[in-house]
């Protein structure tokens, strides 16, 4: 049993103490830090505009941060890794539908969401029924997605985003903030609802802590653990559209640069990769640190490449800070 | 070779006395006998011969000199080795790496000798090649073989260790015939060999054809030690139940107007892995009994009737409705419950605050979208507390509870809305005294309102204390109903161990 848990619950020896070990209050701490930092390094760093462009750039990975975490917390080693190859082929698939005209922004949405969702219900399929392991599976699937996006630029020409899109994402919608951001709040508050007000929410935590338990109590999990990895592609194909009218036009594997840090928020976040524990709050949290982290980088001049290299050691320190048996564990 | 004698071993968890005064005195040479009802202490007085148990009080002597065993590594050295009964085995690891676990070979001081490992651990499967069945290989993980060939990978650890004092705690539970005879070949030769063996069964054929000397035990108590040649099977029941006379009178009276009450679940025809034939039906507001040694087939056809493992053929019918089980979500829709005595596999959501440990069988059976914990509360607040179950908050996580008030959670999700059926399947397995008794009286009244409850306990006083009526499992099948004044430990014992 956890003992560990049980001590940590009767004889919290000082509540501030406690409160400063969440991860959420962590993460918090670390944002102001960085932003501190970056400032000092280079000035005007921490300006409003530039903080508003870093969360509008935060909004896109916390969005395919969403359906990680969902995965991530329903356990069972669950992890999504194809989620960089379906943002990039959403974006691809949304430019094309719309190019450019207005009236291509619904349906290019539709098209991009189905898309997304029909490549989750697979991995889904494939992790419940053939009880492949998810690692396997998605990693599996980034491939066949790489694949189609180089048959997919070599038939079609690259699409465009409509100018409509590029404003909601780019430029103030309402009190300043683009639609974007308003967009990642209306997702925060849904996946808080969805996970602490819903049914379904609490049997994701159960699946994830004990999943024989959760069978023995009626929970479905085969059906559950789908439903995962379909609202994992939705989000992803969600934050490819975001992309698109970020950039204007879709261009080679956008999404690949998303896969590692969405479940580096994640962890960040609090929510540890064993599954059954955590929120999205953190998340959210955690995909801001990295966003920030992203841009001092940029700053002192380190490149995609070396950027890629920190945020896996970030995901090891990571690792390591939660102890494997904590992280893996819970 | 060695001597062993323990002298007055006492062990307590909590408010239960596991072991009150254990005597054991082995000789080399001997197959030993050690026999007693489930729950009477033999495996506790194992455990602290093998050092995994710490005794209270109580003296240890080897060869005459006293001797502390301070764990397992120190029994090691002492020359002890032992199979138990739970099984020490790792799942994923191979049969020969499981083998060699309490005694690997080394090489250069720090390296596992791979060669010497494997030759060893061929050396020992090799006795038993032809026993062993489809599927067992040196190199085939434990985790994909069979209950018996499981339990014979337990039997080649303890063998492995070499040891003058080997201990088994029912090594041959799942075997099959062929099997046991094979571990008897073996332990003859180990015992011409001067070591000292002690043999736990309830199977009495096999406990007159291997041993030589028994001891009985009784509540945690020695009563007495007798040699096989000079004694025989009623007196040894006997022994283990004490005075006849004690047991002629039934444990509770049975409930009045039973007979008309009518069934709430019948079962019919029932088979399928572990379990043949088995048919029953259990009263609204009767509890039924399933008794019997451990592992003949209760459990089994009570997690089939749940629908949570696979095919059964026969009937299952629920207020005289026909249902096919197939799953627990099919079983629970119509009003079933299922209780497990493994709560850390099949009950508990661990780091899950208890109000989420509580509800899932809320939400399914009311088929809600929306949790609402708020209006939940009060709900979920009144079973926690007709189990009398000690907690701080709702939103306090199940796993900073006591064993017995984690298993009082997981009963209490099943009374939220109340079931027809209620199945407990050893639900009180590793908990206190005062749980227990907290768990019976409530059980005793949801039967009183009417639901039919079914128990089976691993330890036979809580059957005849609770239970209306007993049903003895054999094998997977029922070989004996008990019913009114024939509800008598010397009949419970009977039936479960001469047939045996
Ligand atoms: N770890 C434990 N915690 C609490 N009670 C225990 C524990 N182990 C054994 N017991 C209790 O001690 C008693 C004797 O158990 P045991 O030695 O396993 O009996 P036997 O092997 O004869 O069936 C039983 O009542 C059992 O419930
Ligand atoms: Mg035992």
């Amino acid at each position: 049993m956890s003992t560990e848990t049980a001590v940590s619950v009767t004889a919290a020896p000082s509540k501030a103490i406690e409160f400063l070990k969440r991860p959420l209050v962590v993460a918090l701490i670390l944002i102001v830090a960085l932003l501190a930092l970056g400032e000092a390094l280079s000035p005007g760093f921490a300006s409003a505009e530039q903080i508003l462009r870093l969360l509008v750039v935060a909004s896109v990975m916390g969005i395919v941060a969403a359906g990680q975490n969902l995965v991530i917390i329903g356990g069972r080693e669950g992890i999504d890794l194809s989620v960089g190859g379906i943002v990039s082929l959403a974006a691809i698939l949304a430019g094309n539908v719309m190019n450019g005209a207005e009236s291509g922004i619904l349906p290019a949405v539709l098209v991009a969401v189905s898309v997304g969702a029909l490549f989750g219900l697979f991995n889904g399929l494939g992790i419940t029924l053939l009880r492949i392991p998810p690692l396997v599976m998605t990693l599996g699937m980034l491939g066949v997605l790489q694949g189609l996006l180089v048959v997919i630029r070599n038939g079609i020409p690259s699409g465009r985003a409509a100018p409509a899109l590029s404003q909601f994402v780019t430029q103030p919608l309402l009190f300043g903030l683009p639609g974007i951001i308003w967009l990642w709040i209306a997702i925060g508050l849904f996946m808080a609802f969805l996970l602490k007000r819903t049914v379904f929410g609490y049997r994701i935590y159960a699946i994830g802590s004990n999943e024989q338990a959760a069978f023995m109590a009626g929970v479905p999990v085969k059906t559950i653990r789908v439903g995962l990895f379909v609202l994992s592609g939705v989000f992803a194909a969600l934050a490819g559209v975001c992309l698109l009218g970020y950039s204007g036009s879709s261009f080679s594997n956008v999404g690949e640069q998303y896969m590692l840090p969405s479940i580096i928020a994640v962890v960040l976040g609090g929510t540890p990769l064993a599954g059954g524990k955590g929120g999205y709050t953190g998340t959210m949290a955690g995909a801001v640190l990295l966003v920030i982290l992203q841009s001092i980088l940029t700053t002192v001049h380190i490149d995609e490449s070396g950027r890629q290299m920190v945020f896996g050691a970030t995901l090891l320190v990571l690792m390591l800070f939660y102890g494997r048996g904590r992280a893996m564990r819970g | 070779m060695s001597e062993l004698l323990i002298r007055g071993a006492r062990k307590a968890y909590g408010a239960t006395l596991a072991l009150r005064r254990g005597d054991l005195h082995l000789l080399p040479g001997e197959v030993h006998v050690l026999i007693g009802s489930n729950g009477s202490g033999k495996s506790t007085l194992c455990k602290i011969v093998a050092g995994s148990v710490k005794p209270d009080a109580g003296e240890v002597l080897l060869d005459g000199k006293p001797v502390t065993i301070a764990g397992p590594q120190a029994a090691r050295e002492l020359g002890i080795g032992i199979f138990y009964q739970e099984l020490s085995l790792a799942a994923r690891r191979t049969v020969a790496e499981n083998i060699c676990m309490p005694a690997l070979p080394v090489k250069g001081g720090v390296f596992v000798d791979r060669a010497a490992l494997e030759a060893k651990a061929a050396r020992i499967i090799e006795a038993f090649a032809d026993v062993a069945g489809e599927g067992f290989s040196a190199d085939a993980p434990v985790n994909t073989l069979r209950a018996d060939q499981r339990q014979l990978v337990e039997i080649m650890k303890a063998l492995a260790t070499e040891a003058s004092i080997l201990i088994f705690d029912e090594p041959t539970s799942a075997l099959d015939r062929a099997q046991v005879d094979r571990f008897f070949e073996i332990l003859r030769q180990l015992k011409a060999e001067g070591r000292a063996i002690v043999f736990i069964s309830h199977r009495m054929d096999e406990i007159f054809a291997i041993g030589d000397r028994v001891t009985v035990i009784r509540d945690g108590e020695t009563v007495g030690t007798s040699k096989i040649s000079e004694t025989d099977q009623a007196s040894v029941i006997r022994q283990m139940v004490g005075e006849r006379d004690d047991l002629a009178t039934p444990a509770v009276a049975p409930p009045a107007h039973q007979a008309q009450r009518s069934a709430v679940l019948s079962v019919s025809g029932l088979s399928g892995p572990g379990f043949r034939n088995v048919s029953f039906e259990v009263a609204k507001g009767e509890i039924l009994g399933f008794g019997g040694l451990h592992g003949q087939g209760q459990s089994a056809v009570m997690r089939s009737i749940f629908g949570a493992d696979a095919h059964h053929t026969g009937t299952i019918a629920l207020n005289g409705k026909q249902i096919a089980m197939k799953s627990p979500r099919e079983a629970i829709a119509h009003g079933c419950a299922y209780v497990s005595g493994d709560r850390s596999r099949d009950g508990i959501l661990q780091g899950r605050p208890i109000f989420e440990n509580v509800t899932p069988i809320h939400f399914l059976r009311n088929q809600l979208a929306l949790a609402r914990p708020a209006s939940l509360r009060e709900r979920a607040m009144r079973p926690l507390q007709a189990l009398k179950t000690k907690f701080q908050g709702l939103e306090q996580p199940i796993n900073s509870l006591s064993g017995g008030n984690q298993q009082k959670v997981v009963i209490a999700r099943w009374l939220i809305d109340r079931p027809d059926v209620l199945l407990l399947d050893d639900p009180t397995k590793g908990i206190d005294l005062a749980a227990k008794t907290d768990l019976f009286a409530l059980i005793r009244k949801l039967a009183e309102n009417g639901m039919g409850i079914v128990l089976y306990s691993s330890e036979d006083a809580e059957l005849l204390n609770n239970a209306d009526r007993i049903l003895v499992f054999n094998s997977g099948s029922v070989t004996r109903e008990l019913t009114g004044a024939d509800r008598t430990r010397y009949n419970l014992y009977h039936a479960a161990y001469e047939a045996a």
